[in-house]
């Protein structure tokens, strides 16, 4: 129980932090939306978490709720990992375009 | 038909000059891409006189000999040439590399290493690098040469339009070998000799040539 109320506050930080980040503007509607809903899901995952080692286990699964959260959430770092990896060859292509365009200009 | 030899420098204020000197009277016009090199390439190269595109920031010899065709082709190139800047080549070779091309026979032409002529390549290059290179080539891309890794080629106007060079590292040579296939380009080999100064591309550069081949296939 306790170990819940302490996710749930930092939980709270984070989403304070994020609102205070988008008061700033420092970061855009899309990409403080994904995070609302991250951090939102990850609440409500804590909230219902005896609710989720029951499908778990219905699920045949041996391990608990805490630890398919765990799998989950690195599948989904991989995920994001990937996605800022094609970010990334997006990015030096189009600084090689940029070089181009000036080396050819001169 | 105009010439044009696309020459991509990097840090090689050794050759340059030389290289220069040799490739210049057998070309119609040489282009170095002086690709953000830290050195006195770009000061050499411009006391030559000749035409050169300066990269501010280094992007690859793949994105050097991209820039080198754009430029080429806006400036009216019957035909491209690839060439290095280290030495390594023979201008001398260039005609026989540019033959199959003038007398309408490819569109375009791949030098090889492996065709006959002597080169003096490092044991484990020809033993294990090359026919890594060979393995990775047709596993990837589906597709190899005699010589799987050649940076020596020659390309006609039509060819060059449609090769487009995304690989901005050393993967391009693969990457050609590829676009040449699926464009349907009529390929030739040339042997051609290679001097080795210094070892070139090691396993570590073989292994990145694989990750960008990998990761291209990924996303495109």
């Amino acid at each position: 129980m306790l170990q819940q109320v302490l996710a749930l506050i930092i939980i709270a930080f984070f989403l304070a932090r994020l609102f205070w980040q988008k008061q700033k503007k420092q970061i855009n509607a899309n990409e403080f939306i994904f995070w609302l809903i991250f951090w939102l899901l990850a609440a409500a995952a804590i909230i219902t978490l005896k609710w989720i080692d029951k499908i778990v286990d219905k699920l045949g699964f041996s391990g608990s709720g805490i630890d398919i959260l765990l799998y989950v959430a690195i599948i989904i770092l991989f995920y994001l990992i990937f996605r800022l990896r094609l970010r990334l060859v997006k990015i030096e292509k189009d600084i090689t375009k940029i070089v181009r365009s000036i080396a050819i200009k001169k | 038909m105009k010439t044009f030899c696309i020459i991509p420098a990097y840090n090689e204020e050794k050759n340059i000059s030389q290289v220069i000197a040799k490739v210049k009277p057998l070309v119609d016009e040489i282009v170095i891409v002086d690709d953000g090199s830290i050195d006195k390439t770009y000061e050499l190269a411009k006391s030559a006189g000749i035409t050169i595109l300066h990269h501010i920031i280094n992007r690859g010899q793949g994105a050097a000999l991209a820039t080198g065709n754009q430029y080429a082709l806006a400036n009216g190139a019957g035909i491209i040439i690839h060439f290095d800047a280290d030495g390594q080549f023979l201008a001398e070779e260039i005609k026989d590399v540019i033959a199959p091309l003038r007398s309408g026979q490819a569109d375009i032409v791949f030098g090889s290493r492996f065709l006959g002529k002597k080169s003096n390549m490092p044991r484990f290059k020809k033993y294990v690098i090359i026919p890594l290179a060979h393995l990775a080539n047709r596993i990837i891309i589906g597709k190899t040469l005699t010589d799987p890794q050649s940076g020596f080629r020659a390309l006609t106007r039509t060819g060059a339009k449609k090769i487009k060079i995304e690989q901005d590292g050393m993967a391009h040579n693969s990457e050609i070998i590829f676009q040449a296939f699926n464009n349907k380009l009529r390929i030739t080999e040339v042997p051609i000799t290679v001097i080795y100064h210094n070892f070139g591309q090691r396993l570590g550069g073989g292994l990145k040539i694989i990750k960008d081949l990998i990761l291209a296939r990924l996303i495109n």
